[in-house]
């Protein structure tokens, strides 16, 4: 277990070190430096500004220094200064991330909860129509657009019957229907998955054996089924953070709210490459950590992810 | 597979219904208001009091002057800094602010203004000729210890000195007939000293930036909204100014709409008494629903154009360019995409600028001339229908930012029309992710844009660094030179003709679109003007409604 663990650390450290170098590269793969970009947006900028402005941020460097001094600050949790605004790019990240966590893990909590609501009314319902009409939910959720869904459900509540504010003004609705928004789009994946996992557990002997013994179909569901299908579906959510960063994206333009999304396509839009910087590096290592979290909660849930390692009899009597 | 009908069916379902919900929602809502007429507000005097919350398009945070080139950024600053001199667009002329009088010598390389007196900031300071020349210090030199460059439109700065108990004499290095107008500019506004010592954060930062204009910062939520509050002692509005006093409003709530679908609704909803950046097809649905639309004639500005560069070769022969002006249809393009809000380009410069030639006439739909320019210069047809020449395409890419809201639209149908002369128009319009490279690189042909321009057309297009054409073009810069020394306002705006000329027909270095205008909606209890720059300003708003 203790290897197991080291490993998947020392592997997402390794993932966010490429991330970094990957992103480096990239912006040295631009025609021009950052602060020249950054200038340049803004009519004609004076060279000499450009070439101070330029030592000042230490983009005159050469590139294995800059690689180096920039990987440095970073362990320190130093992630430069954002051209636009002239503060510190953590200091911009810091201002608004509060408000892109309570979005995202709301919505991401919200979406666990309605994929296994869905699970459950889908594998337990007895009337067949029933049965047939939630399992064609996700496919559906997953097809409306996130900002499709924002746009007519802000049309409808503020702007025809005015009961919630088109700005985050702190009331519940301002805050619960985006996070509603992104939770349909995000449970779709997890549902989907989790509804063919138990449905694959249910073909097992063990469930026959249990229902011969008289366990009551909700029994089964919940204490055995759901467990044993339940790694796979947790695999998906951790790839969904990638979709709940995009949707947020599109959640906090639709909404107004501030947060990483606004801030990612404002960095795009005046051109603040360190900011953009700063800001891609932060997605890696969430998506790491997620996964690793993932990775880490995985064996507990089903202990045959590590003894399989040795090809042990349990992992194939699976 | 056998569930796909339900699933589709669910699905059509639900689309029907959210969109039938948003229809009877608009045809119910225009019905409620369209027996309150707009106009019924307009009259009675201005009505004391109340908050106003204005809808800005993107958030803001960089909120240093010289950097306030932007919209968004000038929106706000317009109410918050006050400048030496203001553009009155009724007039045409430049009035007096908190430069109560300026002067120019002949060669037109010093000026001297005098200043207001009782003026100061909002954190007490005076407004006297030393804070002004601490400003002017800033504008011309930049800050270095906090990395703020030089203001563009003050490149030829040289020092100003404080003469006599309240005037400033400003030296320039060079003759620059257009000093007095780009003082004018929000980019010119003036902050306490107190701010110009800060580093580079501070000085970026609204909470800490402080003026001496009409709004006083309040709080901030970053990213999400900025609230100011009226200074009850302002009494220096510009000279030509309705309201003399302190702004009628009690605050001014700043918010952002990235959203484009939302903003008439917004406006009409009374959620916000103005918004900026409505799209052409909103304006209907808004005025029918009883709000107003206000078009701000961007006087300070160049018309709407594509900077042409001709790094890729394409389109270095000036005929190709020529082919071009006249191969656009320029009627078809107001009657498509744009709206009455909008008035075609006559040149560079819009229609009100001082200085302005009509080059209309020269500027009428001609295919059949933009293909014989075209064989004229080599460019023959192609198997495909696209011209070449040399065994290269006539292809050729327009990048721009999505700041404009009709930009991409209009860029899609000029598309189409180059089709006909054998032209292909890759169209990146509105791309900004794209624009971060191809704003330096002069093998994009195209750049769509406008910029602020206060007078001639130099500070736009002369740097060799100049993000429009990317090149210093050695005729054009001359001529630059002499309109900048010109000793009187005939031969200044005898110069400034030329130069129009020079680049939109002779050099056909630009093509010329639309006037800029910045289209606002209002909610129908919303008084407001704008200055000839588009900013909104607070200080002369007021709601019926308080």
């Amino acid at each position: 277990m203790g290897g197991y663990i080291a490993q998947r650390i020392g592997q997402a450290l390794l993932v966010i070190l490429l991330a970094y170098t990957a992103v480096f590269l990239a912006v040295q793969a631009l025609p021009n430096d950052p602060v020249t970009i950054f200038l340049s947006a803004d009519s004609s900028a004076d060279p000499a500004t450009i070439a101070q402005m330029k030592a000042y941020y230490g983009y005159d460097q050469p590139l294995i220094v800059q690689y180096f001094t920039q990987l440095g600050a970073l362990l320190t949790g130093d992630l430069g200064y954002s051209l636009s605004s002239g503060s510190a790019v953590s200091t911009r990240i810091g201002e608004v991330i509060g408000s892109t966590l309570l979005l995202a893990g709301s919505a991401f909590a919200l979406a666990l909860v309605l994929a296994v609501a869905l699970t459950a009314a889908a594998s337990l319902s007895r009337r067949p129509r029933v049965r047939n009409a939630l399992l064609n939910l996700p496919p559906l959720m997953i097809s409306i657009p996130v900002f499709w869904l924002g746009l007519v459900l802000l049309q409808v509540l503020a702007v025809q019957l005015g009961v919630m504010s088109l700005f985050p003004d702190g009331s519940f609705l301002s805050l619960a229907v985006p996070i509603l928004v992104l939770a349909i789009h995000l449970s779709a994946p997890i549902a989907q998955v989790l509804i063919k996992s138990v449905h694959e557990v249910n073909t097992q002997p063990f469930v026959d054996v249990l229902r011969a013994k008289g366990a009551s179909e909700e029994w089964i569901f919940y204490r055995h089924t759901l467990k044993n299908a339940a790694p796979a579906a947790l695999s998906i959510a951790g790839i969904t953070i990638g979709t709940l960063l995009a949707g947020s994206v599109i959640t906090e333009t639709v909404f107004a709210r501030a947060g990483l999304g606004q801030l990612v396509l404002q960095a795009v839009t005046v051109q603040d490459i360190p900011l953009v910087q700063g800001l891609v590096l932060l997605t890696a290592a969430a998506f790491t950590a997620v996964n690793l979290l993932v990775d880490l909660i995985h064996p507990k849930l089903d202990p045959r992810i590590i003894t399989s390692h040795a090809g042990s009899p349990r992992a194939l009597a699976a | 597979m056998r569930n796909t009908p339900l699933s589709l069916k669910a699905a059509a379902l639900l689309a029907v219904l959210g969109l039938s919900l948003t229809a009877c929602g608009g045809n119910s809502a225009s019905t409620a208001e369209s027996s309150e007429p707009a106009a019924s507000a307009e009259a009675g005097a201005p009505v004391e009091g109340g908050t106003f919350t204005f809808a800005e398009v993107t958030p803001i945070n960089n909120w240093q002057t010289q950097a306030a080139r932007f919209y968004e950024k000038a929106n706000v600053l317009n109410s918050v800094l006050d400048r030496l001199t203001y553009f009155d667009t009724e007039s045409g002329k430049l009035v007096g602010w908190i430069a109560s009088e300026f002067t120019a010598n002949k060669a037109q390389t010093e000026f001297t203004f005098t200043i207001r007196d009782g003026v100061t900031f909002s954190d007490g300071t005076a407004l006297d000729a030393e804070a002004v020349k601490k400003n002017l210090d800033a504008l011309g030199l930049g800050v270095e210890s906090a990395q703020i460059q030089p203001n563009v439109d003050f490149s030829a700065y040289k020092s100003s000195e404080v003469v006599g108990a309240n005037q400033v004499k400003v030296t320039l290095k060079r003759p620059d007939a257009n000093f007095l107008r780009s003082t004018s500019s929000v980019t010119a506004g003036l902050v306490s000293p107190g701010t110009l010592e800060l580093d580079n954060a501070g000085q970026t930062a609204i909470s800490q930036i402080v003026g001496s204009g009409p709004f006083v910062f309040e709080s901030e939520k970053p990213d999400e909204e900025v609230v100011f509050t009226s200074r009850d002692d302002y009494a220096w509005a510009p000279e030509t100014a309705a309201n003399q006093g302190d702004a009628y409003l009690e605050k001014l709530v700043v918010k952002y709409l990235p959203e484009v679908a939302h903003r008439a609704g917004a406006a009409q909803s009374g959620q916000v008494d103005l918004v900026r950046g409505l799209q052409p097809v909103d304006e209907e649905v808004l005025s029918a629903g009883g709000g107003q639309i206000f078009a701000a004639q961007g006087v300070d500005l160049t018309t709407n154009h594509a900077a042409i560069r001709i790094g890729s070769g394409k389109l270095a022969e000036t005929k190709v360019r020529q082919a071009l002006q006249v191969g656009i249809d320029r009627q078809a393009l107001k009657d498509t995409v744009l709206s009455d809000s909008y008035v075609l380009a006559g040149s560079i410069l819009n229609h009100q600028a001082p200085g302005f030639v009509d080059l209309s006439a020269e500027l009428g739909y001609d295919p059949e001339k933009s293909k014989a320019l075209l064989e004229e210069a080599g460019w023959s047809v192609g198997a495909d229908g696209i011209r070449e020449k040399d065994g290269k395409k006539l292809e050729i890419t327009v990048a721009s930012s999505n700041n404009s809201v009709v930009i991409k639209p209009a860029f899609e149908l000029i598309e189409q029309q180059w089709r006909e002369i054998g032209v292909q128009l890759v169209n990146r319009a509105a791309d900004n992710s794209f624009l971060t490279n191809a704003m330096v690189d002069d093998q994009i042909e195209f750049f769509g844009t406008r910029q602020f321009a206060y007078g001639g057309l130099g500070p736009v297009y002369a740097p060799a660094t100049n993000n429009q054409t990317l090149n210093a073009d050695k005729e054009l810069n001359e001529l630059f030179t002499r309109e900048q020394a010109a000793t009187t306002e005939e031969e200044h705006l005898e110069l400034i003709g030329e130069e129009q000329r020079a680049l939109v027909l002779d050099k056909a270095l630009t093509l010329v679109l639309w006037d800029e205008v910045q289209v606002y909606g209002a909610n129908k209890d919303a008084h407001i003007d704008f200055t000839s720059g588009t900013a909104p300003i607070f200080q002369g708003a007021w709601k019926s409604n308080g």
